[in-house]
């Protein structure tokens, strides 16, 4: 399996690292921290020269060479260095997770490792950042010998790693880098930062149900929406990546219940009765017992400690966008370009689109373009403005109410004159936003209990629905 | 320990302390204090300052006389400094062996597992005399989170020392523990062994019917590492038929639900590989699977973009071998506005895969789109991509065209420098049909500024040099900039000229002579002075050959850019997850093999050689007597049909006879040389070989004789052959497969370089594995349409080769593989005997062979696919039924 691992900051200090093979006679040879360098040297300068990961010349590689655009795109996770091994990463919150291998290893299983490891770190210093990460070093190397032993993964379950881990995590004060964009309506489960706590106390004992630990568990059912509009406003694809997560603090583990609509359809084919809710497939994690799934869409599980995914699914086609985008643009003359965007919320009334940002790129010839928001009353604070340094307009709303609709117009002013290629330099609109407490799917949650009665156990049931744009364009 | 010891010691030590070492000195007071926090800090601060990569080894005894504590915290801590030092300092840990033996009595199984643990990543010989005692006790342990442990610790014993892993007995015991009550003490066995039958080669997993079941009821149980580590070494598992196969798959299908993608895939793998060996009669249970396997293959699409990369690798790959799991699914490889580059590039490779009439409106649609996108290398993949739609889809060519013209008026630079190169491709694939927009491609000359658009644009002129009025014109704009331009451009020029010479001699006849000039005596370029140098040659003594040469027609071509060889590929299909899949490569041409080994591989070759040399020594007598080699009763070994290819008039002085044969599993080209009149000796030839129709090329292109041939002397010589798709000659669809392989030869005593060409017998390219279960045979006989058959009778055999049991034998020598014979019903005396063969490029050939006692022929009726290849195979037979 893997020679090494090791967590590397943003600027590519090697923060942690953890040796399991070496393959030269003698001495540590293949795996001395200079190769941790060279390794984040190409991942920073990855030109696209390398883009066929095994490092062979293709036919489009030569014929590049003649003008080599010096791009840095992102690196592919997985690819070869000089020195013989194949390097594999992750990138978590600006860290690099990586590691390297010397064999034929499952490439897929180590990426999975990798995040496996990320998410670990993260539930037990509540953050994932360098600085929680430098702050409990001696917690993350015990965490790490258990889940690796020599570079094949043995426990990765923050709950079954707790019987085994001895250190107490330092926590670390968030600072917000995050928190200007969460409204504390959609913020999700993985934003509860909160690590989890060893329940084994120094002298090895276990401690039973914390006494001062508040029984919580935060459910969220959260979809992501990818929706590619063409420029007259009909959807061309349109699918939701949905997945119910969860954070656990309960204590002593209880089995949960959880059901889910009953008339819930899996399989693109079979036309549901209208009204049902309907996904192409469906998967769930390890512990879900699936005994009274098919029968009563109602799934047991014991809730392993910290973060999880219970399930996630997926849906493509038919289903009503939140937004539609109407664009529209007009040569008022040669070098003066008028565009409009309409954009019209068509979810319920009693719900909205938080912190609603529209991006709409312009060509690199613009000189100046001013932007005006024609707003329907009660949408709140809007602004518009060209942002010269990545040539594009930024639209924000705080709060766009369903079954409101508002319009932006820019008057583009273009240093030549406009052509065909000019134009296509428009675009295209870009649209990000949540919606708190709603989801597209209509997948719900009907109920979330205990299943055996435990007298006087009464958690704290968070549950919460929120729909995010992940790829929500419209072309021009 | 009284306290007042522990004070005397730090005053001790205080007087061999200098002032640098103060950090150190008040680190070491604090590891023999007595209060147990300090200690627990003290050992913090030192595991601390090891990781920043401070020295801390001069303390490494204070830390480890911490170790004797109750305090598990303290302990645990201890032993990750120790496991740091036992990499970079094992001289320093075996002071600690002491406590790790002792310690692997502990009654607590965190502390035994930690010490088998640490111990195991001490590499130093001398410890794991040590290792063997305390192993043997933890692999038998009653806590199964020290077996566990155990387990691994064998695979780490074993990198250390084999021998001790046999001697002692740790595989069985291993091979045990693959039945062990707990699910990750499975998981680990089989891991580790695993790890060991990688590295040392042998099958000591040695799954039987009860391993299996064992592994498939642990599958079930087991963590998702351990689902990983079962279905892996499933996968290299072969089931024993058809029947088992679809046992297992329908064991693993539950496990494409997993939330875990690694889960997934290794099932995918597993799935897909035994699928080949359900056999054609199951069609529907295979159709059923595909459908199954569409969904969890999407869904990993939804996963991280990591993990979206190596999915999309391995799907390239599905798509290639089983187009069918996803050809409704293409709307879900389109790319995201917010894809990271590498997803974008691996999903524009599969939808070139996917695209069909169906949906090429979409898609172009979806490649227009991408193509004003700002990264530039996605926009020129996008052009290209509409390109290789059109060279795929013939009926969907037009509108590709359509599509790439508007493109190139948007006259951005790379985009139309782009679509010249695709555009190039197109004519090639669909002559004289679209040149009517090479008006709007002249229109855009000057924006090429890259070698290859350039060539590009150059071939097309001197193609149509006919329709383009001002084609000469246009060609002397180049010639202006002939020696600053790029090889490849030059090349292109000077054969574009001599094209556009030739359709019109009058107008050009100053260009042409000037553009030789420039080629023969001005260029470096031994490619470009060759080419002006044949063409001169051509045009000065015959103008009409020279025209059937350089305007002749040209094999059509196909997009195969990125197609895998049909071996290759299914030996990647077994390699799905790994890294293999992601580097679409074998294992072998990345891993970095350790030491051992390479130095024996180098022996082997040598032994071969010299047992082949001898072998060509008898093989002149031998040949005279035919068959007889057949009756000894081992196998039989082809010789190579040796025809004259070359005389001495052509070659200076050397005549050559060739063929091709089989041997060990390598395809050969042999030589015999004779030396007739060449005055030096003939001691080292390098050889080049066309394309053709079999793809075969020289894996070497030195062939050295040994000894030399002096004149008048002879020799032989032979040169292994490997098969790339690359050398794959293109065909004319319908017609037969040509048989000849043309071959260039320089001899390097004396620079002379002369050509031949060999008739290739197919039987050289028969595989070792090309035999099938008969039920196979017969269903795949029976699928294939009576119009793909082909009949012939050899006759004037000799008594002796018409004798069934000895061509049986004699075919096996070739790798025709004996199937069934039975006797003919209502015919007295006649049998039919069937055969198997496959091509190492996955041609199958089935044979029917009918014997008529006391007649000296045989009947042959062959069948299969490859229609283009079918009289070859015939060939093939006939000659081995006569030698």
């Amino acid at each position: 399996m893997i020679s090494n691992f090791f967590v590397l900051s943003p600027r590519g200090d090697t923060i942690i690292a953890k040796q399991y093979r070496n393959y030269r006679e003698g001495g540590t040879g293949a795996h001395e921290r200079s190769h941790t360098e060279a390794f984040f040297r190409k991942i920073k300068f990855w030109d696209e020269m390398n883009l066929t990961p095994g490092g062979e010349e293709t036919s489009s590689d030569q014929q590049k060479s003649g003008e080599k655009q010096q791009k840095t795109g992102d690196a592919p996770p997985v690819f070869m260095m000089p020195d013989g091994l194949s390097y594999l990463h992750v990138k978590r919150n600006g860290l690099i997770f990586g590691c390297a291998a010397a064999s034929n290893v499952s490439a897929v299983t180590i990426i999975d490792l990798l995040s496996t490891v990320a998410r670990v770190f993260k539930d037990y210093c509540g953050t994932l950042s360098e600085e929680a990460i430098r702050k409990n070093f001696i917690l993350l190397y015990e965490l790490l010998d258990e889940m690796l032993d020599y570079g094949y993964p043995q426990i990765t379950r923050t709950s079954t790693l707790k019987s085994c881990v001895y250190n107490e995590p330092i926590v670390v004060e968030n600072i917000g880098s995050t928190s200007n964009m969460i409204n504390p309506k959609t913020a999700s489960a993985n934003s509860v930062h909160k690590p989890v706590i060893s329940s084994v106390n120094a002298n090895g004992r276990k401690t039973d149900s914390n006494a001062n630990q508040k029984n919580e568990i935060f459910v969220d059912i959260l979809e992501r929406l990818n929706v590619l509009f063409s420029a007259n406003g009909y959807v061309l694809n349109s699918t939701i990546d949905g997945c119910i997560q969860m954070k656990s603090y309960l204590a002593g583990n209880p089995e949960l219940r959880l059901a889910l609509n009953e008339d819930l359809i899996i399989g693109k084919k079979e036309s549901g009765t209208y009204g049902s809710v309907n996904v192409d497939d469906i998967n769930f994690n390890d512990c879900v017992n699936l005994n009274e799934f098919e029968s009563a869409r109602t799934l047991t599980f014991v809730p392993p400690e910290g973060e999880f995914v219970v399930l996630n699914y997926r849906l493509t086609g038919d289903f009503n966008t939140p937004f539609r985008i109407f664009p529209s643009i007009e040569e008022v003359d040669s070098k003066t370009l008028e565009i409009t965007i309409l954009i019209r919320a068509e979810m319920p009334q009693n719900h909205f689109g938080a912190n609603v940002s529209v991006e709409l790129p312009l060509p690199k010839c613009t000189n100046v373009a001013h932007c005006n928001v024609i707003s329907s009353p009660g949408t709140g604070y809007t602004n518009a403005e060209f942002v010269r340094s990545e040539g594009k307009i930024l639209w924000t709303m705080k709060k766009l109410p369903g079954g409101t609709e508002q319009t932006m117009k820019a008057k583009v002013s273009l240093s030549q004159a406009c052509t065909t290629q000019i134009r296509r330099e428009v675009g295209p609109i870009n649209l990000n936003f949540e919606i708190p407490m709603y989801n597209v799917s209509k997948l719900q949650v009907r109920y979330l209990r205990i299943a055996e009665s435990m007298a006087g156990y009464t958690p704290y049931r968070w549950v919460r629905y929120v729909t995010q744009s992940n790829s929500y364009v419209c072309r021009l | 320990m009284p306290k007042g010891k522990d004070s005397s010691n730090a005053n001790d030590s205080r007087f061999f302390t200098t002032q640098k070492k103060g950090e150190l000195h008040e680190l070491r007071m604090e590891l023999h204090a007595t209060e147990k926090q300090v200690k627990v800090d003290a050992v913090k601060k030192v595991i601390a300052s090891m990781t920043v990569g401070k020295d801390v080894s001069s303390l490494f005894t204070d830390v480890l006389n911490c170790v004797q504590t109750g305090n598990i915290e303290l302990k645990k801590l201890v032993y990750l400094y120790l496991i740091n030092y036992a990499k970079t300092q094992p001289e320093l840990t075996l002071l600690a062996v002491n406590t790790f033996v002792k310690d692997s009595n502990d009654p607590n199984p965190l502390i035994r597992a930690l010490a088998v643990r640490t111990m195991g990543c001490i590499r130093v010989d001398r410890i794991t005399e040590y290792l063997c005692e305390p192993l043997g006790r933890a692999l038998r342990d009653e806590d199964p989170y020290v077996r566990k442990t155990a387990a691994v610790c064998v695979a780490k014993l074993y990198d250390i020392a084999p021998d001790l892993v046999a001697e002692r007995g740790f595989l069985e015991t291993l091979h045990d523990l693959i039945s062990d009550s707990n699910p990750s003490v499975v998981a680990n066995a089989v891991a580790a062994l695993s790890e060991i039958a990688e590295a040392s080669g042998k099958d000591v997993m040695k799954i039987s019917a009860a391993v299996l079941q064992k592994l498939l009821a642990a599958l079930n149980e087991c963590t998702e590492w351990g689902q990983v580590f079962i279905l892996d070494s499933l996968a290299k598992y072969t089931p024993a038929d058809g029947r088992e196969a679809e046992g297992i798959i329908e064991r693993v299908t539950p496990r494409l639900q997993h939330a875990n993608s690694a889960v997934v895939m290794s099932a995918v793998k597993v799935i897909l590989s035994y699928m080949e060996l359900m056999g054609s009669s199951n069609s529907d249970a295979i159709r059923a699977l595909t459908r199954k396997l569409a969904p969890p293959l999407v869904t990993l699409l939804n996963s991280e973009p990591e993990i979206q990369y190596v999915a999309l690798r391995n799907i390239n790959l599905i798509v290639q071998k089983r187009p069918h799991i996803l050809e409704n699914e293409i709307k879900v490889f389109f790319c995201k506005y917010n894809d990271p580059i590498y997803v974008k590039m691996e999903k524009l490779e599969i939808i070139i895969k996917l695209v069909s009439e169906k949906n090429i409106d979409q898609v172009l649609l979806e490649l227009k789109e991408y193509s004003t996108e700002v990264d530039v290398d996605f926009v020129r993949k996008a052009v290209s991509a509409i390109g290789r739609c059109a060279v795929k889809l013939e009926r969907a060519a037009e509108r590709c065209i359509g599509v790439l013209l508007e493109l190139i008026q948007t006259k951005v630079n790379y985009v139309v420098q782009e679509s010249v190169i695709v555009i190039k491709d197109i004519f090639r694939r669909y002559p004289n049909r679209y040149e009517s927009i090479i008006a709007t491609l002249c229109d855009n000359l000057d924006t090429l500024d890259e070698p290859l658009a350039r060539a590009s644009m150059i071939w097309i002129i001197g193609e149509y040099a006919e329709r383009i009025d001002n084609a000469d014109e246009l060609l002397d704009t180049f010639l202006e900039t002939f020696e600053e331009e790029d090889p490849a451009v030059q090349l292109q020029l000077l054969t574009a000229t001599v094209k556009c010479f030739l359709k019109n001699p009058e107008d050009t006849q100053d260009m042409v002579q000037r553009v030789l000039d420039l080629a023969t005596e001005e260029s470096d370029n031994p490619d470009l002075r060759d080419r002006g140098f044949i063409y001169w040659r051509l045009l000065s003594t015959d103008p009409e050959a020279a025209k059937m040469v350089v305007l002749g027609d040209k094999p059509v071509i196909e997009d195969d850019i990125f197609k895998l060889d049909p071996s290759l590929l299914n030996s990647l299909i077994g390699q799905i997850a790994t890294l293999s899949s992601v580097y679409h490569k074998p294992p072998d041409a990345f891993v970095v093999r350790r030491a051992a080994g390479t130095g024996l591989g180098g022996d082997e070759d040598d032994d071969e050689d010299d047992y082949e040399a001898e072998n060509d020594v008898g093989g002149e007598d031998l040949l005279d007597i035919g068959g007889m080699g057949i009756s000894d009763g081992g196998l039989y070994e082809p010789k190579a049909p040796m025809n004259k290819v070359v005389g001495p008039e052509k070659s200076n002085g050397i005549e050559v006879h060739a063929g091709f044969r089989q041997l060990n599993g390598t395809i050969r080209l042999e030589m015999d040389i004779q030396n007739i009149s060449s005055q030096a000796s003939v001691h080292g030839l390098a050889i080049q070989l066309n394309k053709n129709s079999f793809g075969l090329s020289p894996a070497s292109q030195q062939i050295v004789c040994n000894p030399p041939i002096p004149t008048g002397g002879s020799g032989s010589a032979a040169v292994e052959l490997v098969v790339t798709p690359s050398m794959l000659a293109p065909m004319p669809p319908g017609q037969p497969a040509n048989p000849q392989v043309q071959v260039a030869i320089k001899n390097m005593a004396t620079g002379n370089v002369f050509y031949f060409a060999v008739i290739f017998n197919l039987d050289a390219l028969f595989s070792q594995d090309g035999t099938m279960e008969r039920s196979a045979f017969i269903e795949t006989w029976k699928s294939i349409d009576d119009r793909n058959e082909l009949y012939g009778t050899v006759s004037d055999l000799p008594p002796s080769n018409v004798d069934i049991e000895s061509v049986i034998n004699k075919f096996k020598g070739y790798n025709c593989f004996f199937i069934a014979r039975r006797p003919v019903p209502n015919a007295e005396g006649q049998e039919v005997v069937y055969f198997s063969m496959r091509t190492v490029t996955n041609m199958e050939f089935l044979a029917e062979l009918t014997f008529k006692q006391g007649v000296n022929a045989t009947k042959i009726c062959l069948k299969t696919e490859k229609a283009a290849y079918a009289p070859l195979a015939k060939a093939a037979l006939e000659s081995m039924l006569r030698a």
